[in-house]
């Protein structure tokens, strides 16, 4: 699955750090988000969705299976 | 998971160590001379109480992981179960057709294979997510 989590955070001008904080996981968890190693629950895509104030389908884009 | 619940988890398991090492050292020796039962008992398992303590901080620190954090925990103990499992069981059979020669002791290093395993397992499951669990 592909995400614009980079791109998102980027434009907040947050770190990985800020942005781990504000969702309440580790700094590696966002970065394994962000870099496609891991797709998140379905609670903690909604966490992301609320916090950027978009749609899960607007952030989230199902690759190739 | 919180910075300080991490330190505070650390330390626990340092001092509970610590103690592991002390009461196996000058505790459990006297076991083997103790006349009643009760008491050889409660000294020949002294050393496992601060072992269990660990395992249960150890719980602890994976109820409050985040789900990455879990995934990892989980794969790693998978493993780590999957190897000792397979070991203990290729040597059991060893043992129970007398290829080799083994002794009940021997269990006393299931639990340091499994948390050597784990940890191995952890580290090797942790940098497939970018290092996550490692620390």
């Amino acid at each position: 699955m592909k995400n614009r989590l980079r791109e998102l955070r980027e434009k907040q001008v947050w770190s990985q750090g800020d942005l781990a904080e504000r969702l309440d996981v580790p700094r590696q968890t966002v970065n394994a988000i962000e870099t496609g190693k891991y797709d998140p629950s379905l609670p903690l895509a909604f966490r992301i969705a609320k916090l950027f104030r978009l749609s899960i389908e607007s952030i989230f884009v199902p690759g190739k299976d | 998971m919180s910075r300080s619940f991490l330190k505070s988890y650390r330390f626990r398991v340092f001092a509970l160590m610590a103690a592991y090492i002390a009461v196996l050292f000058f505790v459990w020796p006297h076991a083997q001379s103790a006349t009643i039962l009760p008491v050889k008992i409660a000294l020949s398992v002294a050393p496992t109480l601060p072992v269990i303590t660990v395992l249960w901080l150890m719980a602890l620190r994976v109820m409050r992981s985040d789900e990455l954090e879990q995934r990892v925990h989980l794969m790693a103990l998978s493993v780590a179960t999957a190897a000792v499992a397979a070991v203990s069981l290729v040597g059991g059979f060893l043992s129970a057709s007398g290829v080799i020669h083994v002794d009940g002791d021997i269990l006393i290093w299931v639990f340091p294979s499994l948390c050597l395993s784990y940890g191995l397992a952890r580290w090797i499951v942790g940098r497939r997510y970018g290092g996550v669990g490692c620390g």
